[in-house]
This record gives C-alpha cells, structure tokens and sequence, in this order.
C-alpha cells in the first residue's frame, strides 16, 4: 500500500501536465516575439522566420520531453498497482448465480434502502426500475419470468408504499426516542401490539415504561417549561400508579424495586438501585431492542440482510477465489452441488442457526435427512441411523446403551 | 482457537472487490494523457510545417503582413492546444484527487484489527453503499445512483459519470442507432486495436444488413450503397471477418423474412441486443472494470456462507426464527434474500454449532437451557412450567430431556 501511495503522490506532485502548459506558453511567447520583431523590422523577416524554425523545433521537443515525463509516472503507478494486486485477478463470475433474477436483486435493494431510512433514494430506484424493468441476458435463460411483477418490484404482501410508511414511522420512534428522549411514540407502537409481543416473551412494554419512570423520576421532564408543583419522583409515582397495574403479574419483583427505590430518593447514589436508576446504556438498548422487534413483527432480521450478505460474502470471497483456483489446478470439479466444498470461517456473529453435523456421516442434517435422537440423549442422522441399526436393535455409537431405531425421535434444532 | 482465526481481517487478501476502484482511474488518466500526447503531435506537426513554408516564403519577397498573417494563426493555434491541455490537466487533477481519496479509504481497512471492530462494520456499509451505487449504474439506474451516492457521500469513490455516458451509448444501440458508438470506436480506436476487439466491423456491418433491409424492401439504390458500404468498411477486416464478409455477400440474396440461417438471425432485431451486450463488454474491458456486477459477486458468495439446510426447510428452525424475541431473524430467512438463496449452495460445516446445554421438549424441539428457562420465566409462567418459544405450547419443567450432540 506505501509503495502505491508513493507512486501517487508522485503522479500529483510531478507527472502532471502542468509543465507540458507552461511550456506550451513559452512557445507561445517566441511566436509573439518574432512576430513583434517583424512588426517592428520588417527587413529582418527571413532571418526571423528562420530562426524561429530552430526554436520552435526545440520548443516542442521540450514538451514532448514533459510528456514522457507523464508517461514514465504512469507507468510507474501501473507497476505498483499491477504488484499489489497480484495473484489477485478481477474476480470472475463463476459464483454467479444470481444474474438470471434481477428482479429479486432489485426488491432486495428497493426494501435494504427503505429499511435504512434512504426514503427519498428508495423512490427514486423504485421510479426507475419500474419504468426499466431489468433486462434477463440473453444467454441466461429467464428463470424468473413470473416474479417479476411490474408494479411492485415483486415485493408480494409488503407493499413498498406501506413499508415505506411502516419504516417511516419506525425512523420517526427511533428519532424521537433517542435524540429527543421522548419514549411516549414507542410505548404507543408497544401498546398497540403489545398481545404479539407477549406471546414473542418481550420485555419491550414494560422496558419502555419503566425507562419512562426512571426518566420523570431523575427529572427529565424539568426542562420543558412545565414548572409544576410536583418534584420528579412525585410524577413518577404518578406515572407508576396509573400505568403499572397491568405489569404487575409479569414484572412484580421490578416493579417492588422501582418503588422501594423513591424511599432512598435523597441519596439514590449510594443506595443498591443505584445501577438501576444510572444505567447509560438503557436508552440504546431499549432503542436495539425496539428496532428488533419492529422488524420481527414484519418477519424480517433486525439488520439489512443485504449488508450482513455482502459483507460475509467479501470475507468469504478469499477463501472461494482460493478454491477455484486449486480445482482449475488439479482439474477437479467439485462434486457435492447443493453444498460448499469448504468451510468458511465466519465471526460467531454470522452464525444464525444452529447446525448439526451428523458425528457419524459427518453431513449436516436436513429436511430429507433430519437429526435423530436416541433414547440415550445421544443425536445422530436419519440415514446413520439406519445404517447402523440395520432395522434392528443396536448399541449406541457414544455409549453403551442399546435401543431399537424406531424408538429415536426426529428433533428440530 | 477456531474464533480468533475467524474474526482476524487479513486486509491484503480482503481487498478482492476494490481493485477497479483504482484501476477505472487509472485507464482515464491513460486515456487523458494520450489524448494530450496526440493533440500536442498534431499541432506540432502543423506548426513545424507551417513555419517552413512561411520561411521558404520570406526568402521569395512575399510581403511581411503575409508572415505576420501566417505567424498569428500559428499563435492562434498554439492558444488553442494550451486551452485544450488546460481543461486535460483540469480532468486529471481531478482524477489524481478521486484516486487519492480511494487509496485513503483502502488505506483505511489496513487499521482496523479485527472483523468485529466497530470501524469494520462502518468501512463495510461504505462498501456496500459502493457495491449498490455500482449495481444501480450498471443497470442504467442512474439517477438512484447519483442520489445514493449523494446522499452518502462517496461521490469520489463511483465512478457515475463513466458509467452514464456508457448506459447512453448501449441505449442508442438498442435504438438501433449506431453513431454514438462508432464516435466511440473512433476516440479509442488504439486501445480497441490492440485488444483485438471485433465491435467496430460487428457494428459496421449492421449498418450494411440495415442497408440490405432498406434495399430490399423497395429502396433498390440502397443495395449499391450497401456494397459501398461494404468495401469500404468490411473489406479492410477480411483478414479476420472473411467468414462474415462472405455471409454478408451472401445476405444481398436473402430477403428479411427469410427463414434460412444464418441469414434469419442477421436479418433479426436482436442482433442490436448482442451488439448493445458486445459494447457494454467492450467498454467494461477497456477501462479493467468486472464484467459482471460487483454486487451479483459479493452477494453470491455471501449467501453460500451464510446459507444453512435451515433456511429452505419446511419446518421452522428452532435456533432463528421471526416468532420469539430471544431469536434474530437469519438474513437468508428474511424476505429480502429467501428466494435469491433458494438456488445456491449452502455453507460446508465440519462441527456441530448449538446453544450450549441443550434440551429436548416432548415435541422433539431443541433449545439451550437457559433461553427456555429465561423466556418461560419472562412471560410470567408457573416455576414447573416451560413454554416452546416457537410454537407456544407450554410443557412441565420435567418433561424436558438432555440432548447430546458431539
């Protein structure tokens, strides 16, 4: 990389054309000269003229001298771009296996842009990929003639118009939440779904109400102009009385502790809540968990799928490049279709769900051929299974216990 | 040990995807030196000559006002190469600043230690943001483009106008206009030659099977224009084109709704698309830019590695899925990505991943121990009671099994 930099800040500094210019200017300036003299002696023109075929001459070949002076530069900074990125060839399209479905591509950005809030980007592409529908090449057959739906990007039961909406308001809750300290729109959108969000096991209501007590007990709600008679806690209390009847059967033990804390209200610093009351990181979590939500409800991932695809896809890529290139060598060709012949080590982050990989066959399992476990606790796949029983009864490959194969039981991981 | 090999960032292997940020400029600075380099030869020429005949002209008694005539177009002229040099050398100070600024935003990835870095995540969203904007202009969206890049400020890392000016000239090709192209042709004729690039004849003759359309549809005089046509632009490739050339002597005798081959398929509109396809090609390869978009090849291989049997199965996987909140949704399984992975690979695993003590619910679910509990203790259930975070039947505590999985 320094050596590229070098060669670059040559190119700006040295290989330019700049002094091709001024040169340039100087003949320029003996064409003036000469003339001026002619003007003045006109007996002196041949002899004018005459010498001004020589310096002429002389002038261009000091521009053409300038010019080589460019060229060398760029050939200098095409052999450090050449060196770092060698054995790095332009990766080609042997991965390719999405140029035959533009339209899906096109939805997946149509909904990566709205979901990140570029409304104003997202209407734009949509203008103008529905006035342009993506052309299939010729030499991939259209695989996906039916899903490309005109109007809507093919975008099925998630209209772009009401997700944009439904993402605007989600924007509009974030905003207000974290820059404006203003939870009351997300308790709303809590409250309005709070019967799925109870059945998903989320604390996200009651996270969002007691973050609020917390914030109208430390006197949050001081700045705005309402010198009201009632202290913070006292408006808390107030908030606590009217909201948190509905919490009590779930949240019981916290919602003791929210009121066991006005006691020690003077010195709250030194009291056991005081974790409670003086967590920094409450609102950006609450803010987390609200974007997670909103998005589970629509059944889609808390981040854009299309980032976290691109990106496992850029540290994937080394490993994939490496592989084409060892089975160009040995002229393999790789003989499981439906599954990478490698392993790609992703951050734990990457990792979604959970795998199971047979300890016998060493396959991941899959609809076809699903995990199966033993009476013993023991887990192994179907088709192992069956190979190793024969139909009847056999010992366990990890213990010593015996069992018949159809006392297994097929397990969802 | 497996985790700390897998969140290290090699920045010199990763930098597979960013190699036409730097070489797309450097192809124009080459083109804009060379532009110069031929503008300086031919006014040297001119000049040079000039002043000899204007000499020779002194000598024989012509007048002074007809050398001080001479000489001031001479000066004329050379203003005119220094304006021209000077709006070149603007181009490529422009040019050396979009560089830099890419080499920076390379640069930058050599600082960040880790792929779970928090600079990561934000130089990978600007990569994203660039693989879009690529995408977009490759597909002839420009405006979304422009905005997208505006909107997030990597104006210097796109390269919009490249690929406006190219979406133009594929589109006037498809329009069956051939003019922009050739313009084209003749702006890079060196670069095409030494490339071997046969677009000039193919789109040459198209304009002689237009001529032959034309003429054999009434407009008998075309059909001389077309041999015209045809001697003075296909002949001179006959030692690589014989075989077209002869074919395309042989389509003065096909009509255009013949159903002979090859004359059908010459005669046949979709011979614009290929040649719109062979520009586009062309254009891509002049300036070291991947044919395909960089997106299509991030993507694909990003869906593989993330892909699980999961994602397609017809049964909700209990690790992820959109039905409880101790889960995030897997990017494949969302909407946006679902069916584009349906047709690729899925990543190769060599050991088991779980969620650590594992149990089984009397549906043959499996979970770690602690998420159950957690939940089944979040929304408010009896000490004895678990709840199936996936399918909300509610179990007792010791109806839950051990699983082993090696």
């Amino acid at each position: 990389m320094e050596a590229l930099n070098k060669e670059h800040e040559r190119l700006c500094k040295k290989s330019n054309l700049s002094q091709s210019i001024s040169d340039i200017q100087k003949t320029i300036d003996t064409l003036v000269t000469a003339r001026n003299t002619i003007e003045k002696d006109s007996n002196a023109t041949s002899l004018t003229v005459a010498k001004l075929q020589g310096s002429v001459k002389q002038s261009f070949d000091k521009i053409n001298d300038d010019l080589k002076d460019v060229h060398s530069g760029l050939g200098k900074y095409v052999k450090a771009l050449d060196k770092k990125f060698k054995d790095r060839p332009i990766p080609t399209s042997e991965y390719d296996a999405l140029s035959s479905h533009p339209s899906l591509i096109n939805r997946a950005i149509a909904m990566h842009l709205l979901r990140e809030g570029q409304f104003s980007v997202a209407s734009t592409f949509i203008r103008e990929a529905t006035a342009n529908p993506p052309r299939v090449d010729s030499n991939t057959e259209p695989a996906d003639g039916s899903i490309g739906l005109p109007n809507d990007l093919g975008m099925g039961p998630l209209k772009s118009e009401s997700l944009q909406e439904l993402f605007a308001e989600m924007y509009y809750i974030l905003h207000e939440l974290r820059d404006k300290k203003n939870l009351l729109p997300a308790i709303e959108w809590a409250k309005a779904h709070s019967a799925t969000l109870e059945i998903r096991g989320s604390n996200l209501e009651f996270d969002l109400s007691r973050l609020q007590f917390i914030w109208l007990f430390m006197g949050g709600d001081q700045g705005n102009g309402q010198h009201g008679s009632f202290s913070g806690p006292q408006k808390a209390l107030d908030y606590a009385r009217c909201e948190f009847g509905r919490f009590q059967e779930r949240y019981l033990r916290e919602i003791q502790q929210l009121g066991a804390a006005l006691a020690y209200e003077p010195n709250l610093q030194q009291s056991p809540y005081r974790l409670v009351f003086h967590n920094d990181h409450a609102w950006e979590e609450v803010a987390t968990s609200f974007t997670r939500e909103f998005c589970s409800l629509l059944g889609l991932s808390a981040d854009s799928p299309l980032y976290i695809a691109a990106t496992a896809g850029a540290i994937a890529l080394p490993t994939l490049l490496k592989l084409q290139y060892i089975m160009k060598e040995k002229k393999t060709e790789w003989t499981t279709q439906n599954e990478l012949p490698v392993e790609i080590p992703l951050p734990p982050s990457y990792h979604f769900h959970s795998i199971f990989v047979c300890p016998v066959s060493k396959e991941q399992t899959t609809d076809q051929n699903p995990p199966m476990r033993m009476p013993c606790g023991h887990v192994v796949a179907q088709e192992s299974l069956m190979r190793l029983s024969k139909g009847s009864k056999f010992k366990c490959p990890y213990c010593p216990r015996e069992s018949h194969p159809r006392d297994a039981k097929k397990v969802f991981l | 040990m497996a985790e700390l090999t897998s969140i290290k960032l090699n920045a010199e292997s990763h930098l597979l995807l960013d190699q036409s940020l730097l070489r797309l400029p450097y192809e124009l600075l080459r083109k804009n030196f060379k532009t110069s380099q031929r503008l300086v030869e031919r006014e040297r020429e001119h000049i040079l000559s000039a002043i000899k005949s204007t000499a020779s002209a002194s000598v024989s008694l012509s007048s002074t006002a007809q050398t001080q005539a001479s000489l001031d177009s001479m000066i004329t002229r050379m203003q005119g190469l220094k304006r021209k040099l000077e709006v070149l050398h603007e181009e490529e100070k422009a040019i050396h600043e979009h560089s830099r600024k890419r080499i920076q935003h390379l640069q930058a990835l050599y600082d960040i230690p880790s792929l779970v870095d928090v600079k990561y995540d934000e130089w990978s969203r600007v990569r994203l943001n660039r693989l879009l904007v690529d995408y977009l202009l490759r597909s002839g969206y420009g405006d979304s483009a422009l905005a997208l890049a505006q909107e997030k400020h990597i104006e210097d890392l796109v390269d919009v106008d490249v690929f406006v000016q190219c979406h133009k000239i594929e589109e006037s090709l498809r329009q069956g206009r051939t003019q922009e192209c050739l313009l084209w042709c003749s702006e890079n004729k060196q670069a095409l030659k030494k490339m071997n690039s046969s677009l000039e004849f193919e789109v040459r003759l198209q304009q002689f099977i237009e001529l032959v359309r034309s003429g054999q549809i009434g407009e008998t005089k075309k059909l001389l224009e077309a041999t015209q046509h045809a001697r003075k632009y296909l002949i001179p490739h006959k030692d690589t084109q014989s075989k077209e050339i002869h074919r395309s002597a042989g389509l003065l005798a096909f009509a255009p709704d013949t159903q002979v081959e090859p004359y059908k398929s010459m005669y046949s509109r979709s011979r614009w698309d290929f040649i719109a396809q062979l520009f586009v090609k062309t254009h891509h390869e002049l300036l070291s830019l991947p044919v395909r978009p960089l997106l299509h090849i991030a993507l694909s291989a990003g869906l593989s590695a993330l892909k699980t049997p999961a994602c397609h199965s017809a049964y909700a996987s209990s690790s992820s899925n959109a039905s409880s909140s101790t889960t995030t949704v897997c990017p494949i399984c969302s909407t946006e990505l679902n069916e584009l992975a349906r047709n690729v690979p899925y990543a190769h695993h060599t050991k088991s991943y779980v969620e650590s003590d594992p149990m089984v619910l009397p549906n043959g679910r499996i979970y770690g121990r602690d998420r159950l509990l957690d939940m089944s203790r979040k929304v408010g259930l009896g000490e004895k009671q678990v709840k199936d975070p996936t399918t909300g039947e509610i179990f007792h505590v010791d109806s839950m099994e051990k699983v082993f999985i090696s």
